[in-house]
């Protein structure tokens, strides 16, 4: 499996997503992965709604996901990936997915996190979480829409004082 | 590059725009005509020709919203005698959208009409009909083996 593009994403899969991301990347497959929507069957049902018909589209558990990763059968396949947060990325990475780089996209802000743009709040454990993937060398790069402004998501984290 | 020109009844044109840019981004090679209480068809052509000027692109698709209505009629009169000009009516979000999309990939003008029309109506369904039609998802047996599903 050939992962084109790695998203943060808290919605997962909705219109920036399906509209731009997918033909930005020239990815064929979205793979949303994320526990708690593969494990309830009107959410994922929802999600795979809003995927683009062209596109095949799939809500697998961070296991599963690892799983289809490594079968060989898939090893020419291209995916936009897209999960929830970056605890997730360590997850995939500990179960053997290779990732070199993240797109911090949209984070929804809840009680208790702190706003980093105009579409990404970090709790504690996400800025925990993200200052692993750091030390991973993973590059982290802040985006939102394939024609917005990129930038360097660990600087940003520096300016807010949360690294 | 194609130009966009929407034209509406009121603002809905400006604020058309206005969401696009938040599901799409910047965007550029775009302009909005409204058309406001006590204007006529010759205001149109008029706000035509400028956006047209102002655009300064050889192609020009205009996206009205009713069809027959005044954005319309006028925009149908200002396209009929140019081959590098179109107007679709009946224009919505999805609409927009996909034809943006489309237009960042390169597409012609006649791509771009293709896309609008088919977008416009296809964004168009009932939630409880896609559902029925719809294979409910069955988490427990799916979470099984590696293979995609």
């Amino acid at each position: 499996m050939n992962i084109k593009w790695l998203r943060i994403d808290s919605r997962l899969i909705h219109g920036q997503v399906a509209n731009n991301w997918v033909n930005h990347v020239g990815a064929g497959t979205i793979i949303a992965t994320n526990d708690s929507a593969a494990k309830d069957d009107l959410r994922k049902t929802l999600l795979l709604q809003v995927a683009p018909g062209r596109t095949k589209s799939y809500v697998m558990t961070v296991d599963k996901t690892a799983r289809c990763y490594k079968n060989p059968t898939y090893k020419d396949l291209d995916v936009l990936m897209v999960v929830e947060s970056p605890k997730d990325v360590l997850r995939l990475m500990d179960q053997g997915v290779d990732v070199t780089q993240v797109n911090v996209g949209g984070i929804t802000f809840k009680e208790g996190m702190t706003l980093i743009s105009e579409a990404v709040s970090v709790s504690r454990e996400d800025v925990e979480a993200f200052k692993e993937l750091d030390k991973r060398g993973i590059k982290l790069i802040l985006q939102q829409l394939p024609n917005t402004q990129a930038s360097d998501f660990m600087n940003r984290l520096k300016s807010k004082n949360l690294v | 590059m194609v130009a966009i020109v929407i034209a509406t009844h009121g603002n809905l044109s400006e604020a058309l725009i206005g969401t696009a840019k938040m599901i799409f981004g910047t965007m550029e090679h775009i302009a909005e005509v409204t058309f406001k209480p006590g204007e006529g068809i010759e205001h149109l052509l008029d706000k035509y020709q400028k956006a047209s000027d102002g655009l300064g692109d050889d192609q020009v698709l205009f996206l009205v919203d009713l069809f027959g209505g005044s954005p319309y009629n006028a925009a149908s009169r200002f396209v009929a005698r140019k081959p590098s000009m179109d107007v679709v009516s009946g224009v919505n979000l999805p609409m927009l959208i996909e034809v943006l999309g489309k237009r960042l990939a390169g597409a012609s003008l006649e791509e771009l009409v293709q896309t609008a029309t088919a977008a416009g109506t296809d964004g168009i369904k009932s939630f409880k009909d896609v559902f029925s039609h719809q294979k409910i998802a069955n988490s427990a047996q799916e979470d099984e083996g590696d293979e995609l599903g």
